[in-house]
């Protein structure tokens, strides 16, 4: 595979394999990280997620990757990937969280 | 073959038909495109009176659906509706299912890929009758008003108090005197609400719904416009990469399972699998604007090698390009990646973070109306 492919990969699935894990920690989800599809929907249907629970997750993430979520931008909160996008998207940016 | 009770109606407005194992569904009515544009900017309705429709008491009707179902049936509050999977002996997709705790009943909906007298020996065998299943599929009509303004539709019919249901809640509204069963469930990423109507008042109920829609901008739609909308909001479609794929595990349904149960029908299948650890995965795909090739049965390629197939594709109106969801090896489905598409050659198309729009539903508090 090319290198950048692959970094791409591994780049992507520890931010996932981090996310999953505080998110199955906090909310107590009754799933392993594999059983949980990263297109999954985190509030309203798939996880079935309340209003509760998306500050329970903004609050993971920020803590978990020293990022800010935009207030009212519930357009990062539909699924792990998109939450995941968001992540990698601030990393990339100068002086972004590591 | 089985059809609508609402047929003359849909046929009287121009509408197509096409089977779907076994039952007759109107397919397109207005036209692909405007049935999209109607949903996402106002409102649209559809027959989805092929869908299998039964009721049972609840005391019953609570164990018998449960045995037979992948979700939690007695964990379903007073009030609500469980989305949840049918499976057969081995574990693999046989209906799409919504569970709903209507206080003394429990009304389940089930949209099948199999044949109606498979889905009714299958019932009887698990012991349908012991457990007072009336089935409803020929006794009612069941439409599903979606869009943007279903919420404004659906309020001018019944009033004001729809605004105060959640999602996955059930309700129970007079029309003409006859009971309507009110589900506020949608599978478009925008408002959406299923209405079970008996015989008696379906065309009644169609006619003013129709009348609301129109009033509205919105139309009447057909079921391909809904696996359009369905892929685009990345809702599971058992008639599309649920017909083609099968494998609860591989589709990423596990949060339709409650993994802890100790009996449901294809279990024991489906915790064989997940031990073995999944091999495969469903994951979105864009195509380039312009690139009309991605297609189900289209297979994907990596490093000169055949890795996935598309199960399910659609054309976005909303992003003007083709979406599709294929199955990969578990260690190539990542969102973000580039792969060709049709030959080793072929042109590229990248692997995507579903749902790929925001809704304008979403922007919407109905509490705050």
């Amino acid at each position: 595979m090319p290198d950048d492919f692959q970094s791409t990969i591994e780049q992507r699935a520890r931010v996932i394999a981090t996310f999953k894990e505080e998110l199955i920690r906090r909310l107590n989800l009754p799933y392993s990280a594999e059983d949980l599809h990263e297109d999954i929907s985190l509030l309203g249907s798939g996880l079935g997620l309340d209003s509760l629970d998306a500050l329970e997750i903004v609050l993971c993430i920020e803590s978990c990757f020293k990022i800010k979520i935009p207030d009212q931008n519930i357009a990062i909160l539909r699924s792990i990937n998109t939450v995941v996008d968001h992540v990698l998207e601030q990393q990339a940016r100068p002086g972004g969280a590591a | 073959m089985r059809s609508s009770l609402l047929k003359p109606q849909l046929a009287a407005a121009g509408a197509s038909f096409r089977e779907r194992h076994g039952a007759e569904v109107a397919a397109r009515v207005a036209g692909r495109a405007a049935e999209y544009a109607a949903v996402r900017d106002a409102a649209g309705l559809t027959d989805f009176s092929f869908l299998h429709k039964f009721r049972a008491p609840a005391e019953r009707g609570m164990d018998f659906l449960d045995a037979l179902l992948a979700g939690n049936v007695p964990k379903i509050r007073f009030g609500r509706v469980l989305h949840t999977f049918l499976a057969d002996d081995d574990g693999l997709l046989l209906g799409d299912c919504y569970v709903a705790n209507n206080d003394e009943e429990f009304v389940f909906l089930c949209e099948g890929i199999a044949p109606d007298a498979d889905l009714r020996a299958l019932a009887q065998a698990a012991g349908a009758a012991e457990a007072g299943l009336e089935d409803l599929t020929d006794s009612h009509a069941l439409l599903s008003v979606d869009g943007f303004k279903a919420w404004d539709v659906v309020r001018e019919i019944f009033g004001a108090d729809v605004l105060g249901l959640p999602y996955l809640s059930i309700e129970v509204y007079p029309f003409e005197g006859a009971p309507v069963r009110l589900l506020r469930a949608g599978k478009t990423s925008e408002f959406g609400y299923l209405l079970l109507a008996p015989q008696s008042v379906a065309p009644a109920l169609f006619e003013a719904l129709r009348a609301a829609v129109l009033k509205r901008d919105g139309c009447l739609c057909g079921v391909d416009a809904h696996d359009d909308l369905r892929l685009e909001g990345r809702f599971p479609n058992i008639q599309a990469e649920g017909l083609r794929v099968r494998d609860p595990l591989v589709l990423g349904l596990q949060w339709m399972i409650d993994l802890d149960k100790e009996k449901f029908r294809g279990r024991d299948a489906i915790h064989a699998r997940r031990a073995g650890g999944l091999r495969r995965k469903i994951v979105g795909l864009a195509a380039e604007p312009g690139n009309d090739a991605l297609v189900t049965g289209a297979r994907i390629f990596h490093a000169g090698q055949p890795v996935g197939e598309v199960v399910a594709d659609c054309h976005s109106f909303v992003l003007n390009q083709r979406l599709a969801l294929a199955v990969f090896p578990v260690q190539l489905a990542y969102s973000g990646l580039s792969f060709r598409l049709g030959a080793a050659g072929g042109p590229v198309v990248k692997t995507i973070s579903m749902p790929p729009i925001m809704p304008r539903s979403l922007t919407v508090k109905l509490d705050e109306m």
